[in-house]
């Protein structure tokens, strides 16, 4: 049974992964380009070609910006001779290219500088790339008397950004950093992904993995030996480890976003339902039992299963990463964007397989305990349940909230709160000789009334922001009226009818969402200081709410490669946009300032 | 054991709302509509580029034919080896209605010698990177060369190919507007 529910596991995300047709890579990612500088007079290109892609070795240029560094590029290694019906003899380059090239400084040196380089290659496929320009920032600040030939300058990013752009520009989204940690060495990497899951481990994410691994444990019993108990749960952890590294390389294959489908609102919702349901439990409302029909069934069959009691024991980990999986998205997200991007499925899954065993770690020892780090039953289990079956609950809102209303799921989170509070006695009187952590525990309750009040309040006058729920009290600062005026657009037929209607001025679109807590800071910070406002009062101003999340709002945020808000987008006067120039989250006045006068340039 | 059963439902109940929610997922991704083939067109025969001869040509001026647009260069391999097809295949339907016209990613210094050197018998008009851009939008994402766009008579896209087209296979594309 259980071995049936894992192939079709394995059978759904087979169908996951070839629902999409082998596509052309945008030419970004057929020739991931990098540099760093070896010394002041040498610097180290390095272009990843994806495999079924070459670049001509004749057809590179290097320069720089400002153009003080000059490069010669006469010294690239020879390539692979390529026999051409119209070009004849060609060398080009394929797989992972590295080359040094000498460089010269003429002039007073400025750092940091920009390194352009333009490239131009082809598919096997029969098509041809037309010639692209890449950009990395580089700097000399490493080099300077201090450190003679210091050469530990990190390798680049292809600086996503245009020249002169402040560094802060660079997108700061926790999915973009876990996906440049990949720019380090494999086992580096492998060893951090480890740890990213041990502290994952700590997350409430893990919670139901608990009655799980205890439901493994305790029918052991006394003649739980330490051995086995950690075999047990070796088996356990491992089968969870491999279905991310399973999900890893169907990611590096499909060339898909696995979590972004993880993230769409049925999953998002049958997860939180999933939640809920397991609260409910917790707090002893029922018990989880299978009909008794099933029960005695699934009884014989694990008896079946005596020999390999193991392999049911591996499954259920398989069935239990699934749990887990929408929980951890946004780690999950940022390594399955780089595999898919890359279509390096064996870094990639080596990557998720460490990370799930580091999530794996606390059950190992608990396991390894041979349970007796598991709580024994008692009154106080119950205790540890409730508590359990609150944060549950918390997820189970966390989830939803995107895609709620604003009022509900501040709603939602002052009743929690609310009735967490009551849990916790807190409107019941002490006793005279109350113990302390009762007092402790009161002082809790006493703080989540009070904060579930405040949000409830605040959502009912008519505040939206979970984490400042009484910011409408504040007299009448009234910042709506200092915001600047946005034009609504939905789909990207409206945004390009603004853009051609924007009679040559810069444009400005701000993607929003009601949920988004960025995009409100954005607005009552950054929008309402007047030199912001002044040099927006020059470009158009164009905001995509995509709170509703409709299928002309996932069109357009495609369009952009974003996953939903905070995103702000800047197009030239003719129209275009400016690429690099977008900003990711929170910025504060005087930066976006900066990056206005840029988008104004 | 009576624990074990519960953790198996638990798990299942979990495979059940996550294979839900990706059937659901994937049935409603399933009608993310098409751009508008119309639009598309309108967009493309509204455009101007410049020809050889150094002055601005609108795409309107073919409308009312069979419309054949390939994007092209000098320096794009893959391209050189189509070409001589459609020279073929413009001088077999041209009387038919069908227009075939180039648009170069290229400069015009490079574009006429070649047009001299093929017999290219059909108009090239050149555009700079930018026309990729346009390229993007319907239907390349990849922006890669070769690129070619049926436009039918009342100037709605039929089709797009990304790679080489052979004379066999515009033929069978064409078939029922010829």
């Amino acid at each position: 049974m259980l071995m049936r529910l894992c192939l079709v596991i394995l059978l759904l995300l087979s169908c996951a992964a070839h629902a999409s047709e082998p596509e052309l890579l945008e030419p970004e990612k057929a020739f991931r380009f990098s540099a760093r500088l070896i010394d002041t007079n040498q610097v180290e290109i390095r272009y990843e070609i994806a495999p079924g892609y070459y670049l001509y070795r004749n057809k590179f240029n290097f320069s720089s910006e400002p153009a003080y560094v000059a490069f010669d590029a006469s010294q690239l290694p020879p390539g692979k001779i390529k026999q051409d019906e119209f070009f004849g003899a060609v060398q080009i380059y394929r797989g992972d290219v590295h080359f040094v090239l000498p460089l010269t400084i003429t002039g007073k040196p400025v750092s940091p500088f920009v390194l352009k380089a333009v490239s131009q290659g082809c598919a096997d496929l029969g098509v041809c790339y037309p010639p692209q320009e890449q950009k990395a920032e580089l700097s000399f600040t490493a080099f300077s008397a201090a450190a003679p030939g210091a050469s530990t300058a990190p390798f680049l990013q292809p600086a996503p950004q245009a020249s002169g752009v402040p560094a802060a520009v660079a997108p700061q989204s926790e999915d973009k950093l876990i996906a440049e940690l990949f720019k380090g060495g494999f086992w580096a990497l492998v060893m951090s992904f480890f740890g990213f899951g041990l502290l994952l481990s700590l997350t409430p994410c893990m919670f139901p993995m608990i009655p799980i691994l205890s439901g493994i444990l305790v029918p052991h019993g006394e003649h739980l030996t330490h051995a086995r108990g950690f075999a047990l749960s070796l088996a356990y952890v491992l089968g969870m480890a491999l279905t991310y590294a399973l999900a890893g390389v169907a990611a590096g294959l499909a060339g898909t976003l696995l979590s972004s489908a993880l993230q769409n609102p049925w999953v998002l919702t049958a997860f939180a339902a999933l939640f809920v349901a397991l609260a409910l439990s917790m707090f002893g409302f029922y018990e989880l039992q299978l009909p008794s029909a099933l029960q005695s069934r699934l009884a014989a069959a694990t008896h079946k299963l005596h020999g390999g009691h193991f392999a049911g024991v591996f499954a259920m980990g398989v069935l239990s990463a699934l749990i887990v999986g929408p929980c951890v998205a946004a780690p999950l997200a940022g390594a399955l964007l780089y595999i898919s991007q890359s279509g390096d499925f064996t870094l990639g899954g080596t990557a998720l397989f460490a990370m799930a065993l580091g999530m794996g770690m606390p059950l190992l020892a608990v396991g390894a305990s041979a349970g007796t780090l598991l709580p024994k039953a008692g009154p106080w289990m119950q205790t540890v349940n409730r508590f359990f079956g609150v944060v549950l609950l918390g997820v189970a809102i966390y989830l939803v909230s995107p895609l709620l209303p604003p009022v509900a799921s501040m709603a939602a989170w002052a009743a929690l709160l609310i009735v967490f509070a009551i849990y916790l006695h807190a409107l019941d009187p002490l006793p005279h000789e109350a113990p302390g952590y009762r007092r402790l525990f009161k002082g809790i309750g006493v703080i989540a009334l009070l904060v579930g009040i405040a949000i409830l309040v605040g959502a009912l006058s008519g505040n939206r922001d979970v984490l400042q729920p009484l910011a409408g009290w504040r007299g009448a600062a009234a910042p709506d009226a200092r915001s600047p005026q946005f034009q609504r657009v939905s789909s990207v037929s409206e945004l390009e009818r603004a853009i051609s209607a924007s009679g040559g001025k810069p444009v400005m679109l701000d993607f929003y969402a009601d949920w988004c807590v960025s995009c409100k800071e954005m607005e009552r910070y950054t929008f309402s200081d007047d030199a912001v406002r002044a040099r927006l009062g020059e470009m158009v101003k164009l905001q995509a709410d995509v709170t509703a999340n409709l299928d002309d709002h996932k069109a357009l945020l495609k369009r952009f490669d974003l996953f939903g808000p905070p995103g702000i987008v800047f197009f030239d006067r003719q129209g275009h946009e400016i690429t690099g120039l977008r900003v990711i989250g929170f910025q504060p006045a005087d930066k976006f300032a900066a990056i206005l006068d840029l988008a104004l340039k | 054991m009576k624990r074990v059963p519960q953790a198996l439902l638990i798990t299942a109940l979990a495979v059940i709302c996550a294979a839900a929610g990706f059937v659901v997922y994937q049935w409603r991704a399933g009608d993310d509509n098409q751009t508008n083939p119309a639009a598309i067109g309108q967009m493309l025969m509204a455009a101007h580029l410049i020809g050889l001869d150094g002055k601005a040509h609108p795409l309107e001026q073919w409308r009312g034919k069979v419309l054949v647009v390939n994007f092209w260069a000098t320096w794009c391999a893959p391209c050189r080896e189509e070409i001589p097809g459609f020279v073929k295949f413009q001088q077999q339907y041209g009387t038919r209605g069908v227009q075939i016209v180039g648009i170069a990613i290229d400069t015009a210094e490079r574009v006429a010698p070649y047009v001299q050197e093929i017999g290219i018998n059909y108009p090239i008009l050149v555009g700079g990177i930018e026309t990729m851009d346009f390229a993007r939008q319907i239907g390349n994402r990849a922006g890669v060369l070769p690129f070619t766009v049926v436009i039918d008579r009342q100037g709605k896209v039929v089709t797009t190919v990304v790679g080489i087209v052979r004379p066999e296979k515009l033929a069978s594309l064409l078939g029922s507007m010829l």
